[in-house]
């Protein structure tokens, strides 16, 4: 089977580069709304996230998963905000920390 | 309807390309190993093929192809004898390595009396083998994790089911990423919802609302259930560890549910699942068993509610998605790593990718739908009442 795209992307808004503003690491991120995030890591953006080096494996079997770096998640919503990561408009709650009208 | 003729009349297309004719690399959990400890041979029909499972004198478990290289009897019909499979119509004697040791009425084994044998591993109660059809051993760092509750006396043993499901096993796959399915066909309710998908590992992690549309008011003196916490992981194609909490009225209960599936062949496969509990005091007793029995028989419900989908539904290699639907494309991106020769794997198929999901209007939608339930319930009660009422008057 050949892996196809996703069309969302190709109708909506594609990914667009984010840098995360503590380490630096370069991923794809992609908003769909403020609460939806798409985020594509390179191996490089992996061996650069500090929040991945200094993470330990939580308990359990699966504690060997790293959920998310909260630093990069900051720099995604911040990007997001500054407009260079376009939020489509929608009825939604909006960004986080503001009051829906 | 071909894809020229889409294009003029604006109507859709479903697509799809054959069933793959390979069967996924990773290891593949066979079921609970001390069924195929009893010294005898078992037939398992899997990756196309017929194998043989036995436990040889050795204490090995041992999964080999069922027929005999000699004439072509079935190994799983034979005899273990030592640490040898004895086919029932020759004798011939085949190590778990897959080689001929053996041929009690011959002077000598002929050369190439090799056939095919999988790598096993018998780990937390379960037998799992590697299969991988460019025939390498697993690579380092590829295993399937420890669960510690399996072999802790504060757990319960393992409550064990398979089912024979008429379809390729992309469909159970598809759950990992499929949140709305939950609410419409498993009667759950999400509220949060998050894949993480990096190298062999696929992660679902979700967070749940108990629904009270769809099940029985708790009885008296039983905690009511409010919802659930899970993370959900597949450890290679095939194999799905669940870390999940049900959260009761003043009380936690942890479990490990295990989903995992081998295919039979490339139109079927084999779904399982196992859960074990640990037992805490709220529970007392039997308490845990009794649990792990029932919520063995809620996922069965679970497992019988997808199969009525998959046998019905059409395959689908584009489908349509909106923006509160999951990463299906790229989890069949990442499942197709399983697929390809191991030198052929790119990096988009491994590269790590999340995708968390906005469940706000899925939430809205669906607390309306069970307000509707709930109040329909309620007058067909109310009527039930009023007409029973009226034959007694």
């Amino acid at each position: 089977m050949t892996v196809r795209p996703d069309e969302r992307l190709l109708d909506g808004h594609p990914m667009l580069p984010v840098r995360c503003r503590t380490c630096g690491a370069g991923v794809q991120a992609r908003k769909a709304s403020w609460q939806q995030t798409s985020v594509q890591w390179s191996a490089e953006a992996v061996r650069t996230c500090r929040e991945r080096r200094a993470s330990v494996p939580g308990e359990g079997p699966n504690g060997g998963v790293f959920p998310a770096c909260e630093a990069l998640h900051a720099s995604i919503t911040q990007a997001a905000l500054d407009g260079e990561l376009p939020v489509p408009d929608d009825p939604g709650p909006g960004p986080p920390g503001t009051t829906d009208p | 309807m071909t894809a020229a003729e889409t294009e003029r009349d604006g109507v859709r297309a479903i697509e799809a390309g054959a069933v793959p004719a390979r069967f996924a690399r990773g290891w593949h959990c066979l079921g609970l190993s001390d069924r195929f400890k009893d010294g005898r041979p078992h037939t398992v029909t899997a990756f196309g093929a017929k194998l043989v499972v036995f436990r040889s004198g050795d204490g090995r478990l041992n999964v080999l192809d069922a027929y005999c290289r000699h004439m072509g009897g079935d190994l799983s019909r034979g005899t273990v004898k030592g640490d040898e499979i004895a086919c029932p119509f020759h004798d011939w004697r085949w190590g778990g390595d897959g080689r001929c040791k053996k041929i009690p009425y011959a002077r000598r084994v002929p050369l190439r009396a090799r056939t095919s044998a999988w790598t096993t591993m018998d780990q937390d109660g379960m037998l799992f083998v590697w299969n991988d059809p460019e025939g390498n051993p697993p690579p380092p760092g590829v295993t399937i994790p420890r669960i510690a509750g399996a072999t802790r006396d504060d757990w319960t043993d393992w409550v064990w089911h398979e089912t024979l499901v008429a379809a390729n096993c992309r469909e159970v796959m598809d759950n990992v990423v499929d949140m709305a399915h939950f609410f419409y066909v498993h009667y759950s309710f999400p509220t949060y919802f998050k894949n993480v998908f990096e190298g062999h590992v696929a992660t679902q992690i979700m967070k749940g609302l108990s629904r009270p549309d769809a099940r029985p008011p708790a009885k008296e003196g039983r905690p009511g259930m409010l919802g659930n916490t899970s993370v959900a992981a597949y450890h290679g194609p095939s194999f799905m560890i669940d870390d999940l909490t049900y959260h009761y009225e003043g009380m936690d209960i942890d479990c490990v549910l295990i989903n995992c599936h081998y295919p039979v062949d490339a139109n079927s496969f084999m779904l399982q699942s196992g859960i074990i509990v640990q037992r805490n005091e709220r529970l007392g007793g039997a308490g845990a068993e009794e649990m792990a029995v029932r919520l063995g028989d809620f996922i069965l419900k679970g497992f019988e509610q997808d199969v009525e989908i998959w046998k019905n539904k059409a395959r689908i290699d584009n489908p349509l998605l909106c923006e509160e639907d999951g990463p299906v494309y790229q989890l069949r991106r990442w499942y197709e790593q399983f697929y390809v020769d191991a030198a052929d794997v790119t990096p988009e198929m491994v590269e790590r990718f999340e995708f968390e999901l906005d469940t706000t209007r899925p939430v809205e939608a669906w607390q309306k739908e069970v307000e509707e339930n709930l109040a329909r319930r309620a007058a067909a009660r109310s009527s039930a009442r009023d007409s029973a009422g009226g034959g007694t008057a």
